[in-house]
């Protein structure tokens, strides 16, 4: 009995020591660095990820100093009730059980209530910092506790109403609609006793818990006078439950009059916009507490903003589409879905439509007097198909851009590196001026390789007489290898370059050929773009022969239908949904001013063949445009 | 054991790849350059803390793919993608395979460092994580066979009483094996024990 007794005490002893000693890992784990972040509503409502992705950042995790901020969402209003915050509670114990947090945030009205509620049982002594809760909602719960901190939000909805009349200078009608839930109702009872302030320059109207249909109806009637104002709702009069963001998508959508708002989210539902608090301020605060907090300064020393400032919002389609003046806009109001003019966003193509339309339309002109004046014609033709060249160069040059962007960036990347890190060197002290001259001299290297993607762009862009010279055609392959290769190793193809063994000299313009073989590779890398890894090969091989040359540009891809075989070299025949039409009739073009001919034809297997030939020394056949 | 954490510069820029890790040597990192992911996965180290500078646009296997090459390795280390030109397609597929941040080159040396940074506590933390499972198994393997049958029957709720009628055993022995159990688990009371339970049957994907 002893005996057994003093094993068993020995076990205990050992068992004890050995935990002690395995325990010490978990240990260092610094449980008091952990923080929860409780958000008030659902995972995705862009209130709160705008708000975390600013916590996150101002909370400043190390190295040194980790920090772990774990997201906790508690769905309200759709989920709420005694009961389910008892659940929500209980999850909570059990999952923060081996990590303590050293913080908690919590984000809204109800994530606030939820944790001063259910704190002294789950997480005693932990200190709360909020955000995003309104400053009536926190007067409601005085004496909050003194190791609770954040920053309250009062939304400025008198200056809302009060700008928007302004830009409305005609309206003779607010109208403010609410709705039917709790929440509305409190919206709706602050919303009465501000709008009393503008009894004297407008009448008042509420919406107030009307059906969405009713509703609708009622807003489609407003005309020309009213402006509404509205903190959208939770539920309408027929007891429909919504969110307050889709409520402001069926208000704008409705009304025949401008809308504002005091929630920033409400931008891009139709909304005009208004004075808003900003929710990635709220969540940059709310960090900032909470690394204050975590770095064990005082409480007391906090000073913390009386509220989140309101700034103006605007929706800029909205003010173009209600006639705001826009110089009535302040200077420091935010301005949301400003678009870039058509011709912003597409000169190339802008630039490529006018180009073709304009030449073509003389183009035409001139075949007009062919028999006339079939010489001068031609010769008209010809300069102008040489343009149509350059106005297909700038519209690929569009479709390389990514990996023109990704050349350049490489090198301007390894420059702003090495600035940086010879700027840490000199901070280290010391004599290591052989490391900072190894860095400089990198610098130089790469800024010249920019250059020099730079100088390649401008060739291919370039526009420039039409020469007749002799050149290498395996350079120009070679050349343009170089040219496309990052955009084949961009878009996952195998790009094979097989020049011919002996030399390959043609006559003609070397610029316009380099554009021949471009214009065909682009073609055959976009057939390849949707098959197989294995079938992603396009070929171009040269070949010199006896008095000419072939060039052969070959893809794995589905091949050409025989329906379209006759017109595939037709200006503006297309099977692409964002070709223009013009790549092959540009090359046709180029051909035939060299001398020679271009075929297709669907390879043995798979995919299809271009086959070029051109004259060796040809004499070029082409009506030259004289010089001037 | 692990080390300072070491920072995998992985990018076939010989030139952007040098300069990388000149910053990260003179911003006091421990890194690591390699041309391609292929180099990288055959010189990784066994179980070294740190994270990984990937460039998205690699020949060969691609970042992405490397990513997931790592994870089934079991060396889950975190990924700060580089990029030439960030394209939405492929940032939205990288932070949604678990990447730490993607970020566009030319980079400024206060991002990358803090997404770097990022990545390092990242790391440690799942390192912690799986030093905490392995820990929980160690002390697991070490009951007996009946202290595990008691053990299994604690959890299912049952009583004392019930456990020693279905293993045919005195009472009084099931109360022994029980503070047995509690002391090899390091635990102090059946709710802790009810909570480690749980943790065990997710460690083992349960």
């Amino acid at each position: 009995m002893t005996a057994l007794r003093k094993s068993r005490i020995h076990e205990v002893i050992l068992g004890a020591a050995l935990l002690a000693a395995i325990g010490l890992p978990a240990a260092a784990a610094e449980p008091r660095r952990n923080v929860i972040v409780l958000y008030a509503y659902g995972r995705l409502v862009p209130a709160n990820t705008e708000a975390d992705r600013e916590l996150r950042k101002a909370v400043a995790s190390s190295t040194d100093r980790p920090v772990t901020v774990f997201d906790e969402f508690l769905d309200a209003p759709v989920f709420g009730g005694p009961s389910y915050h008892r659940a929500f509670a209980a999850y909570l114990r059990e999952k923060y059980g081996s990590r303590k947090p050293g913080v908690l945030v919590a984000f809204g009205k109800e994530a606030l209530e939820f944790f001063l509620d259910t704190r002294p049982d789950l997480f005693p002594g932990v200190p709360i910092v909020h955000g995003a809760v309104v400053g009536s909602a926190l007067r409601s719960r005085l004496p909050l506790p003194e190791d609770v901190f954040g920053v309250p939000v009062e939304y400025d909805f008198e200056r809302t109403v009060d700008q928007a009349l302004r830009w409305h200078p005609a309206s003779r009608r607010l109208v403010l609609v609410t709705g039917a839930s709790a929440w509305d109702r409190e919206w709706e009872a602050q919303v009465r006793k501000v709008a009393a302030r503008f009894q004297a320059r407008v009448s008042i109207e509420f919406l107030s818990a009307l059906s969405a249909a009713e509703l609708t109806r009622r807003l489609g009637e407003l005309g020309g006078d009213a402006v509404v104002f509205s903190p959208g709702y939770f539920q309408d009069g027929a007891g429909n439950a919504s969110v307050p963001r889709e409520a402001a998508e069926a208000i704008a959508r409705a009304s025949s009059a401008p809308a504002y708002a005091p929630f920033e989210t409400f931008l891009g539902t139709g909304f005009v916009g208004g004075y808003m608090p900003n929710f990635e301020t709220m969540g940059r605060q709310a960090g900032q507490i909470v690394r204050v907090l975590l770095n064990g300064v005082a409480p007391a020393t906090l000073r913390l903003p009386e509220s989140t400032p309101n700034t103006l919002n605007v929706d800029w389609r909205q003010v173009t589409r209600w006639g705001i003046a826009k110089s009535s806009i302040p200077k420091d109001a935010i301005v949301h879905f400003r678009a870039a003019t058509f011709l912003e966003q597409h000169p190339v193509m802008l630039a490529t439509v006018a180009a073709v339309i304009l030449l073509q339309a003389t183009l035409i002109g001139g075949l007009m007097f062919q028999r006339r004046r079939r010489h001068e014609a031609e010769r008209a033709v010809a300069k102008q198909r040489f343009e149509l060249a350059h106005a297909s160069r700038l519209a690929v040059a569009g479709e390389l851009t990514a990996s023109i962007a990704h050349e350049i960036n490489q090198p301007l990347g390894a420059i702003l590196s090495n600035a940086d890190a010879a700027d840490l060197i000199l901070d280290l002290g010391g004599d290591r001026r052989e490391e900072v001259r190894a860095i400089l001299s990198d610098i130089r290297r790469d800024d010249l390789r920019a250059s020099e993607v730079v100088r390649r762009l401008r060739t291919l862009l370039a526009k420039h007489p039409l020469e007749s010279l002799p050149f290498e055609l395996n350079e120009v392959a070679n050349e343009v290898e170089f040219a496309l290769q990052p955009e084949a190793r961009r878009r996952g193809i195998t790009l094979e370059v097989h020049p011919a063994g002996s030399p390959a000299t043609i006559v003609g313009d070397r610029v316009h050929v380099q554009q021949l073989l471009i214009n065909l590779l682009v073609n055959a890398m976009d057939a390849v773009a949707d098959v197989p890894d294995e079938r992603r090969v396009v070929e171009v091989f040269v070949e010199a022969e006896v008095g000419k040359v072939e060039i052969t540009v070959r893809d794995h891809g589905r091949g050409i239908a025989p329906e379209h075989l006759p017109k595939l070299f037709d200006s503006f025949f297309t099977t692409k949904s964002k070709g223009m039409g013009l790549g092959l009739s540009i090359a046709r073009t180029i051909v035939q001013a060299h001398g020679g001919r271009i075929t297709a034809e669907n390879g043995p297997g798979e995919g299809a063949a271009f086959h070029v030939f051109l004259p060796i020394a040809g004499q070029a056949e082409i009506p030259l445009p004289e010089p001037g | 054991m692990t080390g300072p954490p070491l920072i995998h510069v992985v990018d076939d820029d010989e030139s952007l790849r040098t300069a990388l890790l000149r910053l990260l040597s003179a911003a006091g990192f421990e890194a690591k350059g390699y041309s391609s992911t292929g180099d990288f996965l055959m010189n990784l180290p066994p179980d070294r803390s740190g994270c990984v500078l990937l460039d998205v646009r690699m020949p060969g296997p691609s970042g992405l793919d490397l990513q997931t090459a790592l994870e089934r390795r079991g060396t889950a280390l975190p990924v700060v993608f580089l990029t030439g030109h960030a394209d939405v397609r492929s940032s939205v597929r990288a932070m949604k395979a678990g990447a730490v941040d993607f970020l566009t080159k030319p980079v400024k040396k206060d991002v990358l460092l803090d997404a770097l940074g990022r990545a390092l506590a990242v790391d440690a933390a799942q390192r912690a994580a799986r030093e905490e499972a392995a820990l929980l198994r160690t002390r697991f393997a070490a009951l007996t066979p009946r202290e595990r049958k008691v053990f299994d029957r604690i959890v299912a709720g049952k009583l004392n009483k019930q456990i020693a009628g279905e293993l045919g055993i005195a009472e009084r022995t099931v109360k022994a094996e029980r503070a047995q159990v509690m002391v090899k688990l390091g635990v102090g009371s059946a709710a802790e024990l009810g909570q480690l339970a749980e943790r065990l049957r997710r460690l083992s994907g349960g």
